[in-house]
């Protein structure tokens, strides 16, 4: 399955550990299957994260080239093994403040979640040489498929969604290049011609939101 | 009088929660196929394939179409005949409880500020409880909505003046339409859009929950007047383009449902709640010689 845009994209095959290079081809529209290593942070991943960078602490992972999949699994533990029962993305959105961190300061260089994300990740992705993914929203049953094991977790703490779960993956997609390091933007195209139709359709121009 | 007892509750209430979870209600996937068949966008057409395909999955392998349970609210429709011997509350999140231990809900409640998680699902006020007193009914019925809070992000509530209802509600139809584009993909498109209009602030609330969760989204409204604003707003809202996912399509939403009561003459209160594509809902009737019917 192709989920191109009018069937003109690329496909591409990534690796973990990402690297610089392996993001700049990428445009807008084109496919990614990923391999390697995925590590998953939602709201509470990301606030302790930046607590650690602030006090000084050391990380538990490298995240250097790393994907973080903004995503918080069903799990289940078998013979002291975790296994995903299922997995999908969640509102990449509620991270925006942590962008700049993530991709300046830790070496991010791929985000995946859904529903994009807003400007300061479009500037980090462009300074830092980053890409957003989007994964097939609802789509969890799917997904787990490409989840060969779980490597391992921690801040367990935080309760199972919002732990960091390290997961390995094998050709993970399709997932579409939304946000590129060319400062292109799916969800900006979508919005701006939306907001052109509104002021069509109700023939005023001021917002009453 | 016919008691309804715990045991038979806490059945109900297990069966309703997994029946919702594995799968997405008929109606949405009956409207989730016709707007694969609509929709021109070739990545858009893509995308409502996968979600087709893992609803689908989701039911043959017993297991939850979205690793989000949302959050779940249970709607009550209490026949004269008939008499609660346990709360609703308490039997339902002891269902939820059990559900989580099986898998089929992740462990996501948690406590709105210290953020603590007690890891199943348990937690003050789990589930929200609605219950109707309707004398002329011979049967309870249940429905539990599960819905996913990434549309709840994008929700709106707005006390409009008279003056911003404007001509024929013009004003609504701009707020609507708005709410849309800010939600683009985060809602999980294509949505189902409930709009509670009228009464207070929180009475427009409850209702716009309500109208997405009860209704079957391929229902029309008995009231023509509102049944015309429905047809009106979905087709609207399917000329922005935001498409599924929000990449962009001529699918943006399944249904509209638009319930209204009377309000203040100085107030217009208009609350728009998204749902996500995943419908995970489930009802059923417990009849006064203790029958259980599951609805969908």
């Amino acid at each position: 399955m192709v989920l191109g845009l009018g069937g003109k994209s690329l496909e591409t095959y990534l690796t973990t550990p990402i690297k610089s290079e392996d993001i700049a081809g990428l445009r807008v529209g084109d496919v990614v299957y990923l391999s390697g290593r995925v590590y998953t942070a939602r709201d509470m991943a990301h606030i302790r994260i930046g607590e650690y960078l602030r006090e000084g602490k050391q990380l538990v992972e490298d995240f250097k080239g790393a994907a973080i999949f903004h995503a918080g699994p069903v799990v289940r533990k078998r013979n002291e093994e975790w296994e995903i029962i299922v997995i999908g993305p969640t509102t990449s959105m509620r991270m925006e403040p942590f962008s700049e961190i993530l991709l300046g300061k830790l070496g991010v260089k791929a985000i995946i979640g859904k529903g994009g994300m807003g400007e300061s990740t479009q500037k980090a992705l462009k300074k830092y040489c980053g890409v957003y993914l989007l994964s097939p929203p609802g789509c969890a049953v799917i997904q787990a498929k490409s989840i060969q094991r779980v490597l391992t977790v921690h801040w367990l703490d935080l309760g199972v969604p919002e732990s960091i779960w390290v997961l390995e993956v094998n050709d993970w997609g399709p997932l579409v290049v939304a946000m590129d390091s060319h400062g292109g933007s799916l969800f900006k195209e979508v919005k701006e011609n939306a907001l052109k139709r509104i002021n069509r359709i109700t023939g005023k121009e001021e917002a009453i939101l | 009088m016919k008691v309804v007892d715990g045991k038979t509750l806490s059945e109900i209430a297990f069966e309703l929660i997994r029946r919702s979870c594995i799968g997405i209600a008929p109606d949405a996937m009956e409207l989730l196929k016709n707007a694969y068949e609509r929709e021109r966008n070739v990545a858009a057409k893509s995308m409502l394939k996968t979600m087709i395909r893992n609803a689908e999955l989701a039911t043959v392998e017993n297991k939850p179409v979205c690793q989000s349970p949302g959050y779940p609210v249970v709607y009550v429709m209490l026949g004269g005949d008939m008499k609660l011997k346990v709360g609703v509350q308490n039997a339902f999140q002891k269902a939820l409880i059990k559900a989580t231990k099986v898998g089929y809900l992740r462990p996501s409640m948690v406590h709105p500020l210290t953020r603590k998680n007690p890891g199943d699902n348990s937690g003050i006020g789990v589930p929200d409880v609605e219950i109707e007193y309707v004398p002329e009914k011979d049967y309870a019925e249940f429905i539990i909505s599960f819905k996913g809070c990434g549309a709840e992000l994008a929700n709106v509530l707005k006390i409009l003046t008279p003056e911003q209802v404007g001509k024929n509600g013009g004003g609504i139809k701009r707020l609507v339409l708005e709410s849309v584009v800010n939600a683009g993909g985060i809602p999980c498109p294509p949505v189902a859009i409930g709009i509670g209009i009228g009464g207070q602030m929180h009475y427009a609330a409850k209702l716009s929950r309500k109208a997405i969760s009860v209704r079957k989204w391929t229902d029309s409204n008995p009231n023509q007047e509102l049944a015309t604003l429905e047809t009106e707003l979905l087709k609207s809202i399917n000329s922005l383009g935001i498409g599924p996912a929000g990449i962009g399509g001529d699918i943006t939403a399944l249904a509209v449902k638009v319930e209204c009561v009377a309000t203040h003459t100085a107030i217009c209160p208009v609350a728009i709640n998204f749902h996500c594509w995943t419908a995970r809902r489930s009802g059923a009737r417990l009849y006064s010689d203790k029958s259980v019917e599951y609805l969908f």
